[in-house]
């Protein structure tokens, strides 16, 4: 019985230490402040795509810190924000943003809210003006 | 004016009955992701191999016959149930296999190579996953298939299947 | 042998649905009452019988095996058999057939026509779905030969609050298809009994908001304490799908406040009726036709995806019609300025719906990109923050006022006069709290002024002596206030720390030194697990508490899982998640420092609370009514 608890504690330390890391860990950490908000800020606009609803930010898969460290070496090699995107979607597609990229195909949902905010206000004056008659 | 309004609701309602039914009607895998890569050229990429001296050079490599790339690892399971189709695309459809060994072990890569018989051409090393991100890779296995002129022409997530190995067969035959 | 009686139950349940569908067109009232009752009996029976078939384990049903395990705690057993597909599906039935019976149980000699076209309208919305599970989902199927044992349940899901997070939910989707019958039953009779057809809906809506409102937060505070990393709404598409019913619900409970005041906009709470079950409707096709996968999603399978989407069309389709054709009738003359009550109810109604339809697009967006053009695209929280933010802030804002406003006409100078304390109160606290926090965002100081705007001007309410205001309403809106006090303290404050730690060490987060004291090795009754033994010290050096955050796995169905360790009080969260690590390199240790997180879930209580107030006078009213 022992034995099987031992054994059972040896499979999941070493499940552990094979597979499973852990989000932003320390050794990742960049030294400048400034450019490791930037990384953060960039890593929680990144979908993790083996995860669900997570960015890489704050995912444990291995492709998330991955990601991360690649991150934060361009930014460390003077690489811009827009770069950065640049080489993630060309190779992810921009799936992989989780803010919709205002493009062609993004246009009708950026503009759509505001559209129907207008519509909205429009009710609100119609139903105004008709009161007014009164 | 005042009773047309009312017809605005239904109206919208068709609309997006419509959206649901041609998404339901249309044959989508929602947990299957993209590649972006697809119908564009191999990334261009250097690496140790591990069974040949001199070094892995991506532009060599691609360009010049039909290849399939096979991302794999020893300490991945999926990676070991499809390893008999990796074999089969060697051995009966006579087609260059390059397999990168992801995040492995050098020893640990060849000793699995020779217990199950090694399909690859050439075995480019992938020690920190870099080259993975540049083929867009999520997890391993990855099959991609690659033509001729060096075009990635189809990628297949997870490991190969009959199904799957029926379906690269045939685009094989298809593609130049 | 069991089984078969649950199966023959659920069978007799859609015979007595099917007659009560036929004999409410008669005026029969007693042939009635027992097809009511036989649904209710029937259904209870089959959502009874599969519950004691997870109790004790019977695997030679389909549904236990594939969903439970001999090790899984009571607890988790009884509540595993409605966090599946099929199991769900009986609960959403008894639901239905609950809300039936309690619309039965409104009809008078007065009144019985309008309550039987209800009746017909709820008969055939039970039909509905209760042939979905027969066809599709049946719960009672047989799996030959008998497994020896299941195969488990998903352990991130084993958890109190979400045991109970799926009842809560459909008694909110499925009280609002009381409200949807009301709707339907009204525009087709014509109301030439002149019923107030609005103080029937009412409790109905009020009750499946309350509960909808509870269902969702407990959903969210699972997702915090379990996840482990702190985070409690992801904009998912399943969670949107709760949410837009909330905020169409919310919509129409205020609207029919004026509607039983005023007896204006009565088209419009008719057509939000309509709108509010369809969304829950379309939301359970979301989340069972596999057009989309998420974590909340259940077994993927698209003939049940036709069936449910041809089930809202026919629903929808004909509702829409009927308001098409006959809403009209009851369309009224009553205008009144926009500066009143009825005009910042209407402007709350209006950016709700905007909201919603925002949240609609968000979600269904991706899915058309990807069907129109083969190119996948994430709609992600950030979306959502830029859309919704801006719409629902100057909703708040009225939010504040708009109780205190006159009915039809409010004079501008008196209103001013009656908000001025509460302008004043919220410019002192909030320049209070900033200058206590130190931390400058646009969004922090929105989020606190709009909070403390709530809090003041309804606690201002209840000191005066005018006892003109629900005292539902602002129970409620007060738990808006502190709901909203707790989300931006928690995002805008955050403070985070990752470090590594060795034994014996210690690591400071913002006053707190933190000392790992060891790390050991744990049983529990279906998982091992490695768990992290921390004392928190504060400022003075003083323990204030002990925090274990541990890392397990369940061997049966070979999952890991992370157990975040949280102290809470008033001010703050300390949550702390234990990494990877080993003896020799030291853990990974997550620290988080998540201000005023508990009063999200205080202020959703108290938004509960409200509810519940509002439901027990209503139905006072109502008893008076009959």
């Amino acid at each position: 019985m022992i034995i099987k608890k031992i054994f059972i504690i040896f499979i999941f330390i070493s499940q552990l230490l094979l597979s499973n890391s852990y989000s932003v860990e320390p050794d990742e950490i960049l030294q400048n402040p400034k450019q490791e908000l930037r990384a953060r800020n960039i890593s929680k606009n990144i979908r993790c795509m083996v995860c669900q609803n997570q960015s890489i930010d704050e995912s444990d898969a291995p492709l998330a810190k991955d990601l991360r460290i690649l991150i934060r070496n361009q930014i460390k090699d003077g690489k811009n924000d827009q770069e950065i995107y640049k080489f993630l979607t060309d190779r992810y597609g921009d799936f992989i943003l989780l803010k919709p990229a205002f493009k062609l195909n993004t246009l009708v949902l950026w503009l759509l809210p505001l559209f129907f905010v207008v519509v909205g206000i429009f009710i609100i004056f119609l139903h105004n003006k008709k009161s007014k008659k009164i | 004016m005042k009773k047309q309004i009312f017809i605005v609701p239904f109206l919208f309602f068709i609309l997006i009955l419509l959206a649901f039914f041609y998404l339901l009607m249309t044959e989508r895998n929602p947990s299957e992701l993209p590649s972006n890569l697809l119908n564009k050229n191999v990334p261009k990429f250097e690496a140790n191999s591990l069974i040949k001296n001199d070094k892995f050079i991506s532009s060599e490599e691609f360009g010049n016959e039909i290849v399939l790339v096979n991302f794999f690892a020893t300490w991945c399971k999926p990676c070991l149930e499809e390893h008999s189709y990796i074999k089969r695309f060697s051995s009966e459809k006579k087609i260059r296999i390059i397999g990168i060994n992801y995040k492995d072990n050098k020893k640990t890569t060849i000793n699995w190579l020779n217990k199950l018989g090694n399909p690859y051409s050439d075995i480019p090393i992938d020690k920190d996953g870099r080259i993975a991100i540049e083929w867009g890779v999520y997890g391993i296995p990855e099959t991609f298939l690659i033509n001729s002129k060096g075009v990635i022409k189809y990628k297949h997530i997870g490991p190969v299947t009959e199904k799957i190995y029926k379906k690269i067969n045939i685009l094989i035959e298809k593609i130049e | 042998m069991v089984p078969y009686i649950g199966n023959l139950a659920l069978w007799l349940s859609l015979f007595f649905a099917t007659s009560q569908f036929f004999i409410s067109k008669k005026n029969n009232l007693k042939l009635i009452k027992i097809s009511v009752n036989g649904l209710l009996i029937s259904s209870l029976v089959s959502f009874f019988i599969l519950m004691y078939s997870h109790i004790i384990s019977d695997f030679s049903l389909l549904n236990v095996f594939q969903n439970s395990h001999t090790t899984k705690p009571m607890l988790y057993k009884i509540s595993g058999m409605w966090g599946n597909h099929e199991g769900s599906m009986l609960l959403w039935i008894l639901v239905l057939t609950i809300f039936n019976y309690f619309i039965f149980k409104f009809c008078k000699k007065n009144n019985s026509k309008f309550v039987l076209k209800t009746l017909e309208t709820q008969a055939f919305i039970s039909i509905g779905f209760i042939l979905f599970t027969i066809i599709t989902s049946n719960p009672f199927e047989k799996i030959i030969p008998v497994p020896e044992n299941g195969l488990g349940f998903n352990p991130i899901l084993q958890d109190p609050a979400l045991a109970i997070h799926p009842p809560l939910l459909y008694i909110g989707y499925v009280g609002l298809s009381a409200a949807f019958s009301i709707g339907v039953a009204t525009l087709s009779l014509n109301n030439y009994e002149k019923i107030p057809w609005y103080s029937y809906m009412k409790p109905f809506v009020i009750t499946a908001w309350t509960f909808l409102t509870i269902g969702i937060a407990l959903g969210s505070i699972w997702a915090y304490y379990e996840l482990g990393w702190g985070g409690w709404w992801f904009w998912d598409p399943v969670e949107n799908a709760s949410f837009m019913p909330w905020l169409l619900a919310t919509a129409l409970l205020h609207t029919l406040i004026i509607v039983e005041r005023k007896k204006s906009l009565q088209t419009w709470a008719l057509l939000l009726s309509i709108l509010a079950f369809l969304l829950s409707v379309v939301g359970t096709f979301l989340v069972r036709s596999g057009i989309l996968t998420s974590v909340h999603t259940f077994a993927l399978d698209p003939s049940r995806g036709i069936y449910i989407l041809l089930f809202t069309a026919v629903l929808g389709i004909y509702a829409l019609m009927l308001f098409w054709k006959k809403s009209e009738k009851f369309f009224d003359n009553n205008y009144f300025a926009f500066f009143s009550k009825e005009g910042s109810i209407l402007l709350n109604n209006v950016l709700m719906v905007v909201v919603c339809a925002t949240v609609f697009l968000g979600t269904i967006y991706p899915l058309l990109i990807e069907a129109l053009t083969n190119n996948k695209i994430s709609v992600g929280e950030p979306f959502y923050n830029s859309t919704v933010i801006p719409i629902i802030t100057p909703a708040i804002l009225v939010m504040g006022f708009g109780p205190l406003m006159s009915w039809t006409k409010e004079d501008k100078l008196k209103i001013f006069k009656k908000i001025f304390p509460s302008i004043l109160f919220t410019g002192i606290t909030t320049t209070f709290i900033f200058l206590f926090y130190q931390s400058y965002s646009a969004v922090g100081i929105l989020g606190i002024i709009l909070a403390f705007w709530i809090i003041s001007n309804n606690l201002f309410m209840i000191f005066k002596k005018n006892r003109n205001y629900s005292t539902s309403m602002i129970i409620s809106h007060l738990g808006v206030g502190l709901l909203i006090l707790g989300i931006t303290g928690s995002s805008v404050w955050q403070k985070e720390k990752i470090t590594r730690m060795q034994i014996e060490d210690q690591t400071k987060i913002e006053k707190y030194t933190i000392f790992l004291e060891k790390i050991d090795e744990i049983k529990g009754p279906n998982y091992v697990a490695l768990q992290g033994n921390f004392l928190v010290y504060d400022e003075d050096k003083n323990v204030i508490t002990k925090l274990k955050p541990q890392n397990r796995f369940y061997p049966i169905t070979n999952n890991f899982t992370t157990e975040a360790s949280i102290h809470t009080n008033l001010l703050r969260d300390l949550y702390v998640v234990l990494g990877e690590g080993n003896l020799k390199d030291g853990w990974v240790v997550k620290f988080y420092f998540n201000p005023l997180v508990i009063w999200i879930w205080i202020g959703a209580l108290v938004i509960f609370f409200g509810g519940i107030v509002s439901i027990s006078k209503n139905l006072k009213k109502l008893r008076i009514l009959n």
